[in-house]
């Protein structure tokens, strides 16, 4: 359609302009026709059974003059391109009483015309040419055929894709432009004309620059983007026996810090660009095709094609309320036109764990007593000699995962269908994953193509099992004496409880479980309709629910042997506690539901005028959650143990003196809503000249009254230097681009939906009258002017190809403010006696530069080598921890281990000036005259007796200088071989796990370190946590390595098959003395290696990827 | 047509609608919020609850130990590394504390919580029961009280304090000096007698009563000389005979002297004028105390968990020293009988509590032959306690002849009952024991004798429930101490007495240390910090 390329006829007073359209004057009639037209056009509706009575007769005489004959008779407009009536020919015409399709049939015999009716207007066209078969073959460069190439008849939805031998047949006509489509490939035109049959060889698309990126509410083409986003494709992601996205990602974008151990139930610890916050917040914001907030686990990692990571607030604010730390955009895989394909991927995998603490074993142990003079006691001492760790562990975990698929589409629509089995064994006895996960996207494209409906709906449930207090279990099996066995001859376990705080590992794990069923549902539903004038209407409603059922058993054992036991909870601000469980076996059951609702829309406006492209959208969003909709339930006394959590009925808790049936923690449920509306502009000049702008204002129920709404604004320009006249004559680069961005985002998760209000709740119990009563009292001080925490990005990029493709990158400098950082601030109790407010402070800043490189050093029809290398170097501090109401103090204290005699040791500092992750800690001085460790105290003298907190020193950071991912794949022929190498350098690991089993003076109860072997027992102080423990915990790690090879053109049902065999983790260069140098970076006590380290394994795994 | 309605009129009515949906206010259906929440007086008996929930919070551990530890009470050395926790144990015996000391941010933040909960308590009652009912004034004079008494302890020790009263008010204020603090106090529990309930019995156990306002009065009275310069010992005596003539208590006999510590006390003391109720099932809430009496963890020798059937394994680092157990030399003392010593015997009293280690672990210094040989022997607690591994980190050792160092004080009975550390045994905070003893004492100091009571007359009116040892025949200011040191053990007043008699700065232990600035415990860093207006104590 030709919005103004029509004129009208019936004004023969106007004379022909310069122009080839005639008349031009009524350009605004013709706007409301065109509109009309296009929505005419759009509802498909069409004219019938015209009964007008035509009569007339001339001789050769020009179309145009039959034309007025036709509309002066029947009173129907004619319009039409003036240049159409010039290429036909004159006609003798010879009407009677003929209808007005007749007429014009006979009129427009033999002229290159075509005409439409609408309502009583006559719209001319250039006639139809001859359809014909166009066949053709698409090959790569080697010449092997690619399957499943989308050929589509440009302008129209009408395509094919290529069969196995990389065939198409379509039917079009000679003026029609092919266009050829493929993942991973350039898309390429190819105007018919004269070829009946069309070989092409498609271009592997150059990487970076060309592909389209998600963005949110829309795509835009890598080549005007104005801000920092990289694209990890599925290919690219990391192989493995993995069920969580982080881990596909670690080491592929630069800036994004992951950290994961060998827990097949814990999602890894995603920091990008630095922590924004101290507030628990700290993970990007996760959007999945196009829903926002969706919980990560419910995808497959099979099931993403790309996942596109937004890194500065340009990119970012569009989702301002929820973006501080980024966000992530995963795309799944959707259907495509044509036959349909099944394909099939799964691999079946082995762990072994990587690395085991080196602690002593009976005899070392024995051998270090004597020398020191010292001896087991007899009721430890039972001549055994067990490896505690590997008495918990598995000898190897099998890992399978299967994923079938099947897709397909018609013309106007397309569908996918999946479904993924995955099972992870944990390296830990009863430790393991299973999950499956069903999903189905549709789309229908209706009303010749303007409107487009879709479907997807995934579920996933997952089946987790774990060990209650596995933590305290990985503590004692790094304790316990080798010289105690794990049973008695008797059978029974062996315990030793004169010995405090000392319990048999495997009979915590075996006289106990811990199962956590996952249900995860999301129901999407979107539209889009064209509308008039570029006008794209896009609504997206969606549903998510996610809910958990966990039952905990301790059995009568446990209940009865481990009560008053203190656990040993991960990094954080708080220490270990008591655990007191009611006898005769112990049940937890809890069941909970977080479900929200979404519903979006926006408009978008494309238009593209000469040299001059611009995008605009706006639109709105309304969300609203219901989190903790559940209970929990803990009760004891069971008649026996093996009903577990099963039937609570049967429990007796009322017989216990002194247990009470608990429900779990207050105040988990509540309901939170976000309402937001948004804007964008992007404009690009010639492709040369970008210019973005975006705005949303957020509102949030979360916030005090006057303070729900905030508004996070963003600018962006780019300068693709490469398209300047002055770089014409050059044949370095292929692309340059300069791009700055500046913008601002916002936070409200992280802290409590009712954090602004005065909210009483049980401050525990008390006597009155004889009864023990409720207290209830104020638990949160109510802060009206609790607002939006607000994050500033700056970014400066440099986006470059260079030599065709074969080199390129991208440097990215960024300094990233918080301000307003919402945080528990401790306060004086005897102002607000809960002791701390939930407000908005301090502030945090985080400076770095990102770079990435990729270059194809070699590439020919049989061999090929991509390397890609990705650096980040990021600095992170706390400016400020100060909260304007209250002038309380400017530092915190976090991570207190509880390590035997060490209680109230701190490891950091949260300090304004000092990074997350600050190192504060006794300064080790070596060992004095009589063998003493000694600490610099803080007056600087030496001292063997210091004081906690006054005698502390800042001791380095856990935060890593330099993060490094390092990729290069190979193709030979049908090989292909990836090797994967990611590091991270210059961070420090507080070694808390050392320092305990670094004890020599209490050797006979609780076993150390070989290394501790040279300590002599008298050292009452060697263990003491100071810098002695904090390492060096830089690393580089051989981390994946994938070898496959793949067989085509199986005969007429199998396409492909490709079979690989991977091994991840396989050494690891690195100076750290403890199990793996991968310490969690994410929280508020980064990098301390707590005695609870699950174990990172090494996997081998062998695959297979089927497409029939 | 049908089609267009459906694909583009009704989505965009639906998102006209919707866009025009700006509405944020999300109904709380899950919490107590203020509208809800107290509005009768059942509620009302709920929401006073958090105050005492706050007193019961660090009085049973962390205030016994600031009270005691700095003391000739009771010691607690470290075991092989094990209880040396940065020293702040060593710091208590030798008085070298300083504001990094756990103990005193504990015992700061736990007062100012107490005041803190009571002043928003009172501000919740007068906004939400605009009414002055009898009731309401009940309530409000008796938070006060635990208010004043929060002030009291904190003034005790760490003299000048900031006064803050208003609630919602969050500017810091400065310490005042602790004259004007004790005067804050007095005028503070005099405001609140007149409301204050008469009623002793079940009905107010564990709350503040008149009575309880009156003992505070005496207390406060008695040690008015130190605190601020003037003795007004005729007042602490009138005090005292406010608490006489209510005839509402009396003292226990020799029978059921021990009987009022153990796990089953309560109401039916009568005795107790104010006490602590403990239970191992009450809860402490977000409170970050821990809220009960943990004695028999501090105190039993872990090879005696059979003879207390205890649920858990002690670990028992604290013991008394001998110059303490002196005081007890009298054999017909039934006081005597609050202490483990010597050779242990089960509950039958003849057979003996026995333990086999090794050589080495029965005497980590062995040099004999056979270091891993079996060793039995009865458990033998002896009187002292000697840091045979370091002097410098206070430390006995880590074996046998280690954890039987020190004569154990078992007064809060060892709880049978309990499934965990927890105990059961309230814990008295005034009885009526001290309100005669204060009198005797004010007598001595200067106050007129009243009711036809002297002090020899008070004591010996109180040493007849306690020993069949004949009657004084005369009394002194020291033999009130001495008394008071045989009856208040474990109850966390022998601070308060030292200081009071000048004893504070005596040498007992391992401690020298004269320095009469250490009468007042160092403001804590963690306060300091918090509120910048804090002026730190002199010495420190």
């Amino acid at each position: 359609m030709y919005p103004t390329a029509l004129c009208q006829m019936n004004n023969p007073g106007t004379p022909p302009p310069k122009a080839h359209w005639r008349p031009f004057h009524t350009i605004f009639l013709a706007m409301k026709l065109t509109a009309l037209l296009l929505l005419v056009a759009c509802l498909q509706v069409s004219a019938h059974g015209y009964t007008q009575q035509i009569t007339f007769s001339m001789r050769n005489a020009t179309v145009e003059k039959v034309l007025r004959e036709i509309e002066r008779q029947t009173g129907y407009t004619f319009w039409y391109n003036n240049e159409l009536l010039q290429k036909t020919e004159k006609i003798s015409i010879r009407l009677q009483d003929a209808s007005l399709e007749d007429a014009l049939k006979k009129c427009l015999e033999n002229q290159p015309l075509g005409y439409t009716i609408v309502d009583r207007t006559i719209v001319l066209s250039p006639a139809p040419l001859p359809s014909e078969e166009i066949k053709g073959r698409i090959t790569t460069s080697t010449g092997d055929p690619i399957a499943g190439v989308s050929v589509q008849i440009k302008g129209t939805k009408k395509g094919v894709t290529t069969n196995a031998n990389g065939e198409f047949t379509i039917e079009g006509t000679r003026d029609n432009v092919l266009v050829f489509s493929y993942v991973g490939y350039e898309t390429q035109e190819i105007r018919v004309g004269d070829q009946k049959s069309i070989v092409l060889t498609l271009v592997e698309a150059k990487k970076t620059l060309t592909d389209l990126v998600v963005v949110g509410y829309g795509k835009q083409s890598r080549r005007s983007l104005t801000s920092s986003i990289s694209t990890v494709t599925g290919e690219d992601m990391n192989k493995g026996a993995i069920t969580d996205v982080g881990q596909l990602l670690q080491g592929k974008v630069p800036g994004l810090n992951i950290t994961a151990n060998g827990d097949p139930n814990q999602t890894s610890a995603v920091i990008l660009r630095g922590a924004s916050t101290i507030n628990s917040s700290q993970s990007p914001f996760y959007v999945i095709d196009g829903v926002p907030g969706v919980d990560i686990s419910l995808i497959a990692p099979a099931d993403i094609v790309s996942i596109d990571v937004m890194k500065d607030a340009a990119a970012t604010a569009i989702y301002g309320n929820r973006a501080s730390n980024g966000v992530i955009m995963v795309t799944t895989r959707r259907g495509k036109k044509g036959e349909m394909q099944v394909s099939y991927s799964g691999y079946v995998g082995l762990e072994k764990v990587s690395n085991n603490l080196k602690v002593m074993n009976a005899t070392q142990l024995r051998a270090f007593l004597a020398k020191n003079g010292e001896a087991f006691s007899p009721t430890d001492d039972k001549g055994a000699n067990t490896n505690w760790q590997k008495a918990i562990e598995k000898n190897e975990a099998l890992s399978q995962s299967h994923n079938i698929a099947f897709s397909g589409g018609t013309e106007h629509s397309d569908y996918i269908a999946s479904l993924n089995y995955a099972y992870k064994d944990g390296i830990l006895e009863s430790s393991s994953l299973k999950r499956v996960i069903a999903r189905l996207a549709i789309d229908q494209s209706a009303i010749n193509d303007k409107v487009k409906l879709g479907l997807n709906v995934t579920y996933s449930n997952s089946d987790a099992k774990d060990v209650p207090y596995r933590t305290v279990t990985l503590l004692q099996s790094a304790l316990y004496l080798p010289v105690s066995p794990v049973k008695n001859a008797d059978g029974s376990y062996f315990e030793d409880f004169t010995n405090a705080n000392y319990y048999n590992p495997v009979a915590m794990t075996n006289n106990s479980t811990l199962d956590t069923k996952y249900n995860n549902l999301v129901g999407n539903f979107t539209g889009q309709v064209k509308l008039p004038f570029d006008l794209t209407y896009n609504m997206d409603l969606s549903y998510q629910s996610y809910s958990t059922n966990q039952g905990q058993y301790l059995d009568s054992y446990f209940t009865d042997n481990y009560t008053n036991m203190y656990d040993n909870p991960n990094p954080g601000l708080s220490g270990h506690s008591q655990q007191i469980f009611g006898s005769g076996g112990q049940a937890t059951r809890s069941s909970y539901t977080n479900t929200s609702t979404l519903f979006e829309d926006y408009l978008t406006w494309d238009k593209h005028f000469g040299a001059h492209a611009i995008n605009v959208v706006a639109g709105y969003s309304w969300q609203d959650f219901t989190n903790g909709d559940g209970f929990t339930v803990t009760t004891a006394n069971f008649p026996v143990d093996n009903i577990s959590y099963n039937n609570l009925s049967l429990s007796n808790p009322y017989a216990l003196s002194s247990f009470q049936v608990n429900f779990g923690a207050d105040g988990l449920y509540s309901q939170s809503r976000l309402i937001s509306d948004f804007g964008r502009i992007t404009y690009n000049y010639n492709e040369k000249y970008l210019l973005q702008g975006s705005i949303r204002r957020d509102g949030s129920s979360v916030f005090g009254a006057d303070h729900q709404w905030g508004y996070f604004p963003s600018v962006g320009a780019g300068w693709r230097i490469s398209q300047e006249k002055f770089m014409q004559g050059q044949h370095l680069f292929s692309d340059l681009k300069l791009r700055g961005s500046y913008g601002v985002t916002g936070n409200a998760t992280g802290f409590s939906a009712y954090t602004a209000q005065s909210i009483s709740g049980s401050l525990g119990t008390y006597y009155y009258d004889g009864i023990t009563t409720a207290a209830l009292g104020a638990t949160q001080q109510a802060n009206p002017s609790l607002q939006w925490e607000k994050t500033a990005t700056a970014d400066i990029g440099l986006d470059f190809t260079l030599l065709h493709g074969r080199f390129g990158g991208s440097v990215d400098v960024y300094n990233k403010n918080t301000t307003g950082m919402i945080y528990r601030y401790t306060v004086d109790p005897i102002l607000v006696p809960a002791g701390y407010i939930t407000a908005n402070g301090g502030s945090m800043n985080n400076k770095g530069v990102e770079l990435s490189l990729n270059a194809t050093p070699i590439s020919n029809s049989a061999f090929r080598w991509i390397s890609s290398l990705n650096l980040a170097h990021n600095i992170n501090k706390i400016t400020s921890l100060t909260n304007p109401l209250f002038t309380g103090g400017d530092s915190v204290v976090a991570a207190d281990p509880e390590g035997a005699g060490q209680s109230g040791s701190t490891l950091e500092i949260l300090k304004a000036g000092r990074p997350l992750g600050q190192f504060f800690s006794l300064e080790y001085a070596g060992k004095n005259a009589s063998g003493v460790s000694q600490y610099i105290s803080s007056t600087g003298a030496l001292t063997t007796t210091p004081n906690q907190g006054v005698d502390y020193h800042y001791l380095g950071n856990a935060q890593p200088k330099l993060l490094l991912g390092w990729s290069n794949n190979f193709r030979y022929k049908n090989f292909d071989l990836n090797i994967f190498v990611r590091g991270t350098f210059g961070n420090k690991v507080f070694n808390a796990t050392r320092a305990d089993l670094f004890r020599p003076s209490t050797a006979q109860y609780t076993n150390i370190l070989v290394d501790a072997a040279g300590e002599s027992t008298k050292d009452y102080n060697s263990y003491l946590y100071s810098s002695r423990f904090i390492e060096n915990g830089s690393y580089l790690r051989f981390d994946n390595a994938t070898l496959g090879y793949t067989l085509r053109k199986l005969g007429p049902y199998v396409h492909s098959v490709k079979f690989y065999v991977t091994g991840n983790n396989l050494f690891v260069i690195t100076g750290y003395k403890g199990i793996d140098p991968e310490i969690n970076q994410g929280g508020l006590a980064p990098g301390v290696d707590y005695n609870n380290f699950y174990p990172k394994t090494r996997t081998f795994l062998f695959g297979a990827n089927v497409s029939f | 047509m049908k089609k267009v309605l459906n694909y583009i009129i009704l989505p965009g009515l639906l998102a006209g609608v919707l866009c025009s949906c700006h509405k944020l206010n999300v109904p709380i259906t899950s919490e107590l919020t203020p509208s809800v929440f107290p509005q009768d007086s059942a509620q009302f008996i709920q929401a006073e609850g958090p105050v005492y929930v706050a007193l019961r919070g660090s009085y049973g551990v962390e205030y016994f130990f600031e009270q005691t530890l700095s003391t000739d009470e009771e010691i607690l050395p470290a075991r092989g590394g094990n209880w040396f926790n940065g020293a702040e144990n060593q710091q208590m015996h030798y008085h070298t504390w300083n504001s990094g000391n756990g103990y005193q941010s504990s015992m700061w933040s736990w007062c100012s919580t107490i005041i803190g909960q009571a002043t928003q308590e009172i501000a919740i009652l007068n906004e939400d029961e605009p009414n002055s009912t009898a009731s309401k004034l009940t309530s409000i004079a008796e938070i006060r009280t635990v208010r004043a008494f929060a002030y009291f302890i904190m003034m005790d020790m760490f003299g000048s304090l900031p006064i803050d009263t208003a609630y919602g008010n969050f500017t810091p204020q400065p310490n005042v000096p602790r004259a004007q603090v004790a005067s804050f106090i007095e005028s503070e529990v005099k405001a609140c007698l007149p409301n204050l309930s008469t009623v002793v019995g079940q009905s107010t156990y564990g709350r503040a009563t008149k009575y309880t306002a009156y003992a505070l009065l005496a207390k406060l009275y008695l040690n008015d000389e130190y605190y601020s310069g003037t003795g007004r010992y005729n007042d602490c005596i009138a005090a005292c005979d406010s608490v006489i003539n209510s005839g509402q208590y009396s003292l226990t006999s020799v029978g059921t002297w021990l009987q009022q510590f153990y796990p089953t006390n309560g109401p039916q003391c009568t005795e107790f004028i104010f006490a602590i109720p403990e239970d191992p099932n009450f809860s402490e809430g977000p409170f970050s105390f821990r809220g009960t009496n943990l004695h028999s963890r501090y105190d039993v020798p872990r090879s005696e968990v059979a003879k207390f059937s205890l649920k858990f394994t002690p670990s028992a680092p604290e013991s008394t020293i001998p110059s303490y157990y002196a005081y007890f030399w009298d054999p017909n003392d039934i006081r005597n009988q609050e202490w483990l010593s010597g050779l242990q015997y089960l509950n039958d009293g003849v057979t003996p509590v026995t333990v086999t280690t090794t050589n080495l672990g029965y005497n980590q210094f062995y040099t004999g032959s056979d270091p891993s040989g079996s060793y039995t022997y009865q458990v033998n607690l002896t009187p002292d306690v000697i840091l045979r591994q370091d002097t410098a980190s206070f430390d006995c050792g880590n074996d046998e002849i280690a954890w039987n160092m020190g004569y154990r004080c078992i007064k809060f009975y060892p709880d049978a009952s309990s499934s965990s550390n927890r105990q059961n045994n309230d814990i008295p905070v005034f009885r009526y024991s001290d309100i005669l003893l204060m009198k005797a004492e004010a007598i001595l100091r200067g106050g007129t004798p009243t009711l036809g009571q002297t002090a020899l007359s008070l004591a010996n009116q109180l040493r007849a429930q306690r020993t069949s040892s004949p009657a004084w025949t005369n009394i002194t200011l020291d033999s009130v101490y001495n008394e008071r040191c045989r009856e208040f053990v474990e109850e966390s007043w022998h601070r308060n007495d030292m200081i009071r008699y000048g004893k504070y700065e005596g040498a007992w232990g391992f401690k020298t240390d004269a320095d009469p600035n250490h009468r007042i415990f160092p403001i804590p860093f963690s306060a300091l910090q918090l509120n910048p207006k804090l002026t730190q104590n002199p010495g420190y």
